[in-house]
This record gives structure tokens, C-alpha cells and sequence, in this order.
């Protein structure tokens, strides 16, 4: 199944649609922290070197550059990895970005175990955590390359502050093209009715695999929660009363990430449903080649979630 | 009228006493709010407003107006006594300072006509402020972006990020005034961490200096003056007395913040400031 998908870099996507998206928009600026070619942005600075902003390693200032940036009228990216923006900034990105209304977008690549060979330091699990909880502040967690380009278009048209998470290898692209995207609303990848699951990020496509796996056996339901936050309560709660089933997909801690926005979200709703949470529970990632190993080892692949599955159902 | 004719100065002087007791007001209504800082850094903050080097509309602010950025949040009372005599709030609404639905944040906030950057997490206004100059180079807008920082809060590591910034971007539209009144929460700065000399760590970062008395007005616009022309960032390095003015608190750090100044001498400090020390 796997060798017959379609891989794209979400980088890529986030590069191009911004470079795209910065020759009609005259507002658009970056703020690089030295690594602009991982993020796919050499084409905008040297299409733009003068909104191409390069604040070397130190991303507190360079956010708080961005935020200075943003009050005069600018939509501004800070562009970086996910374990420095927004891990080392997150003062930074509370009382300059989001106390102060900043309209500032953060961009973490190489999110998650996807990470793979570069290891635990490398391997962000927290960053939906930190960003969650922020006020004024908007998280997306796109599936694939194409949702990327559709997630960065619609944050670049918003005046908000956002964070958007992407992760460092190529994917499968799984995302029907015709969907536009919009903040606040979760896509229904495939109806189904004996199982919710929820995920954010490349890792639902394991959930499209169970699917293929369990045939006419089970009929399940996928949801792509990219948007995090605001997240899609009404669509969500929708899928779990039919189902009354639910499972929670995502590479991040199981602590304070989409998981547990959900089940609060169930709780605040008086909605009681059987629910199984695969997320990193409580632990660091470590080095490996191949991620899918990773995903093995931390509960996180298919075979995983085919036996959360046979678990509820 | 020349920039540093007496009659100018005086002028100068007599708001800064008003503007002392106005910190003092914010100080005893509240029974709370940072004293040591606000006192020290008055003469500064009142020499950016009302000297007419820069451009701050009377009134209320307008987009045409220079930038003012208070880094060290905590010193608040200063700027809102500041933006009270501006015109852009009514100053009996200092006594409200820190009170619940009061637009008077206990550190300084955009709530308050005439602030345009709230703050109070120490380190992070001269990046902001940084953003703004780079912006209004890049729009050809000929603005200043004036910064007070502290000296203890050069102990942050991201004031020197913003230092060695700015200098690649060549910001001379920027001013970073450093209230060096040499004092912290705990203790004295050389104690608590000490910062040798931050004129030459300036200058090694690239930027111009100026070092003055920080209360004497002369100096203060002479150094205001020179920064509109220099070609690179300029750091003010304004030597201050910690709580100048009161005698009994200056060079007493416990003085940093007070929470129960007494009628007896709250009168007592009134008195001092009105005579000025």
C-alpha cells in the first residue's frame, strides 16, 4: 500500500505557496534563523531580500523582531524547527506575539518522531503543548503537502497570530485536492460508522491504512483535526455520537496534545465514549534512520492501532 | 528657543518634579508599584516626550509620532505620569493604577493610550522596538524607535541578540536609553551580576555610545541630539540615582517596589520632591 502512494515534502509546499503567495502580497516577510534552505525559502529570499529577514541563531530576538515587524502592518513568518520555535521563544512568542496582538505566524518544521536520525533534541513532542495554551494564539498541524499550501495561504490572509507545524520527510499525499481548508473546521477523510479516529499530521495516513487492512470488517471514521486550535467541536462531536468510539492518533506527548483537547472537549459535552490515546506518553525520542521504527517502538504504527481497534471494537 | 537654553531646562525640571509626584500618587493610591526604577528614569522618559527632539502628538498619540518602547515594564508608573500630563488619559485616573478593570495595568500595557507595546517580561522590548526601526527602514519612513531598557536587564541574554541585530541592520533610526541606576530586586547590580562596562560592550557590538548624568537635562538632549544624527544604533548610557529624589529611599534597594508607604511619608516624600533633591 505504502509503495504505491504518492510522497511530497510539506516543506516544499510551505516554501513554495509563501514565495508564491509574497508576489501578491506585498506584506509578506520572513524572519530566518539560519535555516532558510531546510525551509525551503532560498527562492523567496532572493526573490525578495528585501522581506527576507535573517536574525542568525537566536530565535528570542528574531521573534521579537517579527512582532515589531508585525505592529507596523506586515504579515510576518518566523521560520525555523519546531524544537527552537516555539521551544527556546515561548516567552517570547506569550508577550510579544500574543499579549501584544502580533500578527505573526510560527513555523516549526521537523516536528515529531519523523525527525527520525536526528534524535531526541531534534524530535519536537511538545509543541502543540505550548502553543495550545496560549491565548490569541491558533495551531494547525497540516496532514500532507497539499493541505500545507492550503493551511499557509489561509494563516496568511488571517490577521491572527498561528503556529504551524510541519515535519521533515516527504509524506504521502492523501489530501483530496478539492477541499479548500478553513480555520476551524476538521476534514471527514472517509465516513464510517463502528470507530472515530482523530489525528493531526502525516501519521492519519496509518489510519487510512487500517481501513484497507479491516476491508468490509469495520467501517471506521477518520477526522483530520488540522486545525488544533480553534478546533471543530461541532464536527467531532457529530462523528462521536454516531460511533460512540473514539481513538486518538498524533506524534507529539500525549500531554497536552490533540488527544487531550478532545477529551476535555467529550467531558465538557457530558459525551462518555471508550477512548484510546496513541501519542508519546511521557517519554523523549531517540535516533533512528527510518522513523518507522520509531512508530514501532513508541506505539505509534499500524500494528498498533489495528490492536487499539480490536481493543473497542 | 535653542535646544539647550535655560528656560527649556527649567521647564524640564519643573515637569520632572510634577511628574516625580505623580509616580509617588500612583505609588501611595495603590499601595503598590515599582518606586526605585521609575524615579531613576523619570528625568529620561520626560526629556523623550516633552523636549521636542522627538515628535509625540498632544492629545492623543497619532501614526505620525516617533516610537517610544519601555522594555523594563515595571517601570510603568514613570510612563503613564508621563502620558497623563500628555493629555491622553486624565491623570486622576493615575490613582487607579493596578486596580481591577483599571486601563492602569501593573506593568506597562497597550490598554493605555499612547503605549504601544506591552511588557513587563524583562529582555524582550529592544527586539520588538529592533522590528519597528528595521520596519520604518525599509518604508523609508523617517521615524525614531527610542527604547528604555534597564541596566539589570542587560543581564538577559536576549538584549545582546537584539544588540548584534541591530547592528547588521545598520538601525541609526534606533535609541536604546539604559536607566543604569545600578540596582535590582535583590540586591545591587554588581552583586547580583555585575555588567563592567556596558558603554564599551556597546561600542564592541558595533553601536554608538553616549554616556550622561541621567538628570541632568543638558546632557540628556545633548546625547538625544548627537543619536539623531549618528549613522550607527545608539546606546544612551544614562547614569541614574536609584529612587532619585526621595532621600531616604535613593541608593536602597529594598526600594525597587513599596506596598505600604504610610501617610507620614507619603506627606514627607511630597515635601522632598517639591523642593527637589
Amino acid at each position: 500500500m505504502k509503495n504505491k502512494t504518492k510522497l511530497a515534502s510539506i516543506r516544499q509546499a510551505f516554501g513554495d505557496t509563501l514565495t508564491a503567495l509574497a508576489s501578491k502580497n506585498k506584506n509578506i516577510f520572513v524572519v530566518s534563523v539560519d535555516l532558510k534552505s531546510s525551509l525551503k525559502l532560498t527562492k523567496f529570499a532572493q526573490k525578495f531580500p528585501h522581506r527576507f529577514i535573517e536574525a542568525g541563531v537566536a530565535e528570542n530576538n528574531a521573534t521579537g523582531v517579527a512582532a515589531g515587524l508585525a505592529k507596523t502592518g506586515k504579515t510576518v513568518f518566523v521560520a525555523s524547527f519546531s524544537c527552537f520555535s516555539p521551544a527556546i521563544n515561548w516567552a517570547v512568542i506569550k508577550q510579544s506575539i500574543c499579549y501584544n496582538h502580533a500578527n505573526v505566524k510560527i513555523v516549526g518544521s521537523h516536528a515529531g518522531l519523523m525527525s527520525g536520525a536526528l534524535g531526541a533534541t531534534h524530535q519536537m513532542l511538545e509543541d502543540i503543548a505550548l502553543m495550545r495554551v496560549l491565548p490569541n494564539m491558533e495551531v494547525f498541524s497540516p496532514a500532507d503537502a497539499t493541505e500545507t499550501a492550503k493551511i499557509t495561504t489561509a494563516i496568511s490572509h488571517s490577521r491572527r497570530p498561528a503556529y504551524l507545524r510541519l515535519v521533515r520527510p516527504d509524506t504521502p499525499l492523501f489530501f483530496p485536492p478539492k477541499l479548500s481548508f478553513t480555520i476551524g473546521k476538521s476534514h471527514i477523510l472517509q465516513l464510517g460508522q463502528d470507530l472515530t479516529i482523530i489525528g493531526h499530521g502525516p501519521i492519519l495516513d496509518t489510519a487510512l491504512q487500517a481501513q484497507v487492512k479491516l476491508k468490509n470488517k469495520l467501517s471506521l471514521e477518520i477526522i483530520n483535526a488540522s486545525s488544533i486550535k480553534p478546533l471543530d467541536q461541532k464536527t467531532i462531536l457529530h462523528s462521536l455520537k454516531k460511533t460512540g468510539k473514539l481513538i486518538v492518533v498524533e506524534d507529539h506527548q500525549k500531554i497536552g496534545g490533540l488527544g487531550e483537547a478532545i477529551a476535555h472537549l467529550l467531558l465538557e459535552s457530558n459525551l462518555s465514549v471508550p477512548f484510546i490515546h496513541l501519542a508519546v506518553d511521557n517519554q523523549f525520542g531517540q535516533s533512528a534512520k527510518d522513523y518507522s521504527k520509531l512508530y514501532q517502538h513508541y506505539d505509534l504504527d499500524l500494528d498498533s492501532l489495528l490492536r487499539a481497534i480490536k481493543k473497542l471494537t | 528657543m535653542s535646544l539647550f537654553s535655560n528656560p527649556k531646562i527649567k521647564k524640564l525640571q519643573k515637569l520632572s518634579k510634577r511628574l516625580r509626584k505623580h509616580i509617588l500618587d500612583i505609588n501611595y493610591y495603590s499601595q503598590s508599584s515599582h518606586l526605585g526604577g521609575p524615579l531613576s528614569s523619570i528625568d529620561l522618559i520626560n526629556t523623550v516626550y516633552f523636549s521636542d527632539l522627538f515628535s509625540f502628538s498632544d492629545s492623543q498619540p497619532s501614526a505620525k509620532d516617533d516610537r517610544f518602547i519601555l522594555s523594563a515594564g515595571h517601570l510603568c508608573p514613570a510612563l503613564y505620569a508621563v502620558l497623563s500630563v500628555k493629555n491622553y488619559f486624565s491623570v486622576s485616573k493615575l490613582k487607579t493604577y493596578s486596580q481591577f478593570k483599571s486601563i492602569l495595568q501593573g506593568h506597562v500595557s497597550t490598554d493605555v493610550p499612547g503605549v504601544s507595546y506591552s511588557s513587563g517580561s524583562l529582555g524582550q522590548g529592544l527586539s520588538f522596538a529592533t522590528g519597528l526601526a528595521l520596519a520604518d527602514k525599509i518604508d523609508h519612513k523617517k521615524k525614531f524607535t527610542i527604547c528604555l531598557t534597564s541596566d539589570a536587564e542587560h543581564q538577559e541574554g536576549q538584549i545582546w541578540e537584539a544588540v548584534t541585530f541591530a547592528n547588521k541592520y545598520n538601525l541609526n533610526n534606533l535609541i536604546n536609553i539604559v536607566d543604569n541606576n545600578k540596582y535590582q530586586i535583590d540586591g545591587a547590580v554588581d552583586d547580583i551580576m555585575p555588567l563592567e562596562d556596558l558603554g564599551a560592550k556597546y561600542i564592541h557590538f558595533g553601536w554608538s555610545v553616549k554616556e550622561v548624568n541621567g538628570h541632568d537635562f543638558k546632557q540628556i538632549l545633548r546625547a538625544f541630539k548627537q543619536a539623531t544624527q549618528s549613522i550607527r544604533p545608539t546606546a544612551i548610557i544614562a547614569h541614574t540615582t536609584f529612587a532619585k529624589g526621595v532621600s531616604f529611599m535613593q541608593h536602597d534597594y529594598h526600594y525597587h517596589d513599596l506596598k505600604n508607604l504610610s501617610s507620614k511619608l507619603y506627606q514627607q516624600t511630597v515635601k522632598e520632591i517639591s523642593q527637589g533633591l
